[in-house]
């Protein structure tokens, strides 16, 4: 098991919110999402180079729209 | 790295045979595809025409390996009895479900799964071990409740597996997905995933 290190995250009401919100349609705790949304940064940050674009599609429409991630 | 004892049976005795899950491939393990897998998946094919060589025969573990190294998000599987790699597995946690009924919800992805040459029917007459592909779906579970994804599961199947994930494992078919080359997705459910952990 790795060892774990402790962070203190300070969030505005609205971060909070949409925190708790996140945690609630994801079935996750608040810290479940932090990491998930660490991990999915991370894994757009890598995949996503010069050339490459992140799209999302409309199934019913094939509209396509670029997600554009920093 | 973590190593649990799984069982596969004997594929001429069908005796329980311990067998070692590694929670991450390792280079160890891929100088075992290079030395047994990848000759034994070159002899089975060596004068075949494509479409009667098996569906992942051109899966380069190590590339596969080297490229998700350092990604959190992705996490590789390799299954070692007694000393010989029988099966490999990529999946992945950033996936969200399909499912109207788990919509948005992340779930452990299955991004590749293999067992060895030796291990299929197709290849070998008396395959050497079955059930790796319990052993990976049973993983697959496990680390989608130590997630806190309470078990939900996804995949595209190749064609040949379809029946053994719809039939012997309880996912649900979804249909052929355009955006993954027309393969047909499943995916657990909760429900599914406690079925499936009961029965094995």
């Amino acid at each position: 098991m790795n060892a774990k290190k402790t962070m203190t995250l300070n969030l505005t009401d609205q971060e909070m919110r949409v925190l708790e919100d996140l945690a609630q349609k994801k079935e996750l705790t608040k810290t479940g999402v932090m990491k998930l949304a660490l991990r999915v940064l991370q894994t757009l940050d890598a995949r996503i180079e010069p050339g490459k674009k992140l799209l999302i599609e409309d199934e019913a429409t094939s509209e396509k729209s670029e997600l554009v991630i920093l | 790295m973590t190593e649990s004892k799984v069982y596969l049976r004997d594929g001429k005795s069908g005796n329980l045979i311990e067998a070692s899950l590694f929670d991450e491939v390792t280079p160890d393990h891929l100088v075992l595809w290079d030395r047994d897998w990848v000759p034994a998946m070159q002899a089975f094919c060596a004068g075949k025409p494509p479409g009667q060589k098996p569906e992942d025969s051109h899966w380069d573990w190590r590339r596969k390996s080297k490229e998700v190294t350092g990604i959190l998000g992705y996490h590789s599987f390799a299954l070692v009895c007694p000393k010989e790699l029988q099966g490999l597995m990529m999946t992945n946690d950033v996936t969200s479900a399909r499912l109207p009924a788990q919509f948005g919800k992340p779930l452990i992805y299955v991004e590749f799964v293999a067992t060895a040459p030796w291990n299929r029917p197709k290849v070998q007459d008396a395959p050497r071990y079955r059930g790796v592909g319990q052993v990976f779906v049973l993983a697959a579970i496990e680390t989608s409740r130590n997630a806190g994804f309470k078990g939900r599961v996804g995949l595209h199947s190749l064609p040949d597996a379809e029946s053994f994930y719809e039939q012997k494992c309880g996912f649900t078919r979804l249909g052929p997905d355009s955006s993954h080359q027309n393969l047909t997705y499943f995916e657990m459910t909760e429900t599914q995933a406690d079925a499936f952990r009961q029965n094995h």
